[in-house]
């Protein structure tokens, strides 16, 4: 398959609602690396698992980004993880630095699979990442995200995620930007009794951008989201977060809270947050809070009372103050090696 | 020792003046008792003394063993060795008390030139000051004073304090919130720390508390100065006539 070079008026501009923070034409010009390319991910799989390059022209969703990745992308790579498997062993995913890259993933009914995604770009890389997973019933799907990209990458990783009766799916992010990114999650309520928790974490300096943007769709009754995005901003940096929840009429039950605090650290960073929710049925319990605060000052002050000299004091507040989106980490190291990350963030700062 | 020498000093950008011309001798070995009527300054001298911002010095000097203590940044102060017992010890949501006593102890003698004080060492004193102090060990393992009652926190505050073992400490209202038997314990965690070559200022609206930790000397604060002093019967004196006789 050739195609020609990707048109730039092709990309979503701040024009579009969806995109108005987050202006991918605006930061993408002709000499980004992986314009119009497929990219080439690296999957090191868990024994039993198995990952196949599949051509197929399906498109799950219309969205601009996936029209992208199928026009530029070439093949599907597709893991398939059979029924009943679960393993301790994560399926991890990198090579994630430039180009378009389709990724599904089918998880059958009653399997279980960890997978961490390492996405790392190019300097002046473009990269666009489109993943479909699907949940039978009663499957299950941690993810984690590790995202830090050169000062001049540009990214958007968008997840599709069905998800069918008893599924629970389980999701932490950990971002700290690029020139422009964006980690988009859209989970479909497809089969009753569904548990998400969506978890995320940016922390951004100098004049990075991270956009954490969540749909979820349900349409059938007794699921139960959790929701906690928490951004730590500074410099001239900018995070976006918007969520939407959307209950239709069957989804009697729902049980949804979304949270999303942030820190602003200087008086140039910015914070845009839209959080939504959209409710149909009538017997449901949803939430929804949003908070953009500074430091507390006198806890600044009581800590250097005590001799702790004030940046330490930040970093310290700072990272309680986020480290609490990956509490429910069940693998403990994975969560250190996170909290790491952010301490090595906040000691650099 | 702690030497304050015609200390006046603003609030509210210069607006408001809360001290005026104080000068003050805690000599090393010494305890003061500082008492006054509410508004006379008091919680302004101690923030004053350690620092914190929106408290303008407009003259005067306070040395600490004889350097110039308005100088130093506030940790630089506590490194020094000055300590403040809060009136209203802050909460720190998602740093356990132990990380956020480990990283204060280790800054100070950092900043001091010593040797950090390893994590069994520690574990150890801190495990034996809280068994002392009647402390239940699950609150060391909790965010520092989140949830704790005002009782439990000025317990924190005195536990701090005898961790961090600093050479001047000063007090604000550190009975407020205690009971009596919570104020036998602070007040015998206290004692033990007086010493030949440590100095206490004790800030208190009420006497109670220096029936338990007997000062050498006490003074009347009032419209910004000390404006009467006398020994350890003199606060009883105040407190059966008031301070009317000292206003400004």
């Amino acid at each position: 398959m050739t195609h020609m070079p990707l048109k730039l008026e092709n990309l979503p501009t701040r024009r579009d609602e969806a995109w108005k923070w987050t202006d991918v034409r605006g930061r993408v010009s002709e000499t980004s690396a992986g314009l119009s390319v497929a990219g080439l991910p690296k999957f090191t799989l868990p024994d039993g698992i198995t990952v196949s390059e599949v051509e197929t022209d399906d498109l799950d969703t219309d969205s601009a980004m996936a029209k992208l990745a199928r026009n530029f992308g070439g093949k599907v790579w597709a893991v398939s993880v059979p029924e009943g498997f679960s393993s301790d062993t994560p399926l991890i995913i990198e090579g994630l630095n430039r180009g378009h890259i389709r990724i599904r993933i089918d998880i059958a009914k009653g399997a279980s699979l960890s997978v961490i995604e390492h996405h790392a770009g190019d300097a002046g890389g473009f990269v666009n990442v489109d993943m479909t997973v699907t949940l039978k019933a009663e499957a299950k799907f941690d993810r984690t995200i590790v995202h830090n990209d050169p000062a001049d990458c540009v990214r958007i990783a968008t997840a599709h995620i069905t998800a069918w009766n008893d599924a629970a799916v389980t999701q932490h992010a950990l971002s700290f930007g690029g020139a422009l990114s964006r980690i988009e999650t859209r989970l479909a309520g497809m089969g009753k009794h569904i548990e998400a928790t969506l978890n995320g974490a940016y922390l951004l300096d100098d004049k990075r951008h991270c956009d954490m943007t969540s749909y979820i769709d349900l349409a059938v009754p007794d699921c139960t989201i959790r929701q906690a995005v928490k951004g730590v901003v500074t410099d001239k940096s900018r995070g976006v977060f918007q969520g939407k929840f959307h209950v239709r009429r069957p989804a009697q039950h729902t049980d949804a809270e979304m949270r999303h605090d942030a820190l602003m650290l200087s008086d140039t960073s910015e914070i845009r947050s839209k959080p939504e929710l959209e409710i149909y049925a009538d017997d449901v319990a949803c939430a929804h809070g949003n908070t953009i605060g500074q430091l507390d000052e006198s806890a600044l002050f009581y800590m250097r009372q005590r001799g702790i000299p004030l940046a330490e004091a930040r970093a310290l507040l700072t990272e309680a103050f986020v480290a609490d989106v990956f509490d429910d980490l069940d693998d403990e190291d994975l969560r250190e090696s996170l909290l790491g990350k952010i301490r090595e963030w906040l000691k650099e700062g | 020792m702690l030497k304050i020498n015609n200390l006046s000093a603003t609030v509210d950008d210069g607006n408001k003046t809360i001290l005026e011309a104080l000068s003050l001798e805690v000599p090393a070995g010494e305890v003061h008792a500082i008492m006054g009527p509410n508004g006379a300054g008091k919680s302004t001298l101690s923030y004053v003394l350690t620092g914190r911002d929106g408290y303008d010095v407009t003259s005067g000097d306070v040395t600490l063993d004889g350097d110039d203590l308005l100088e130093m940044d506030p940790e630089e102060r506590a490194a020094k060795g000055m300590f403040l017992s809060f009136q209203y010890p802050l909460e720190i949501p998602g740093v356990p008390t132990m990380t956020f006593l480990k990283t204060a102890l280790n800054a100070q003698r950092r900043a001091r030139g010593e040797e950090e004080m390893a994590a069994p060492e520690f574990l150890k004193k801190a495990r034996a000051l809280a068994k002392e102090l009647k402390m239940k060990p699950e609150m060391l393992k909790r965010p520092l004073n989140v949830g704790f009652s005002g009782g439990e926190k000025k317990r924190m505050e005195i536990f701090q304090m005898m961790m961090l073992e600093p050479r001047f400490i000063l007090m604000d209202e550190t009975d407020s919130g205690l009971d009596v038997d919570a104020l036998r314990i602070v007040a015998d965690g206290v004692n033990k720390l007086r010493s030949p070559d440590r100095g206490m200022l004790i800030i208190t609206h009420y006497q109670r508390l220096l029936d338990y930790i007997v000062p050498d000397r006490v003074h009347v604060l009032s419209g910004g100065k000390i404006a009467a002093s006398g020994d350890a019967d003199f606060a009883k004196k105040l407190e059966a006539e008031g301070y009317d006789a000292y206003a400004a």
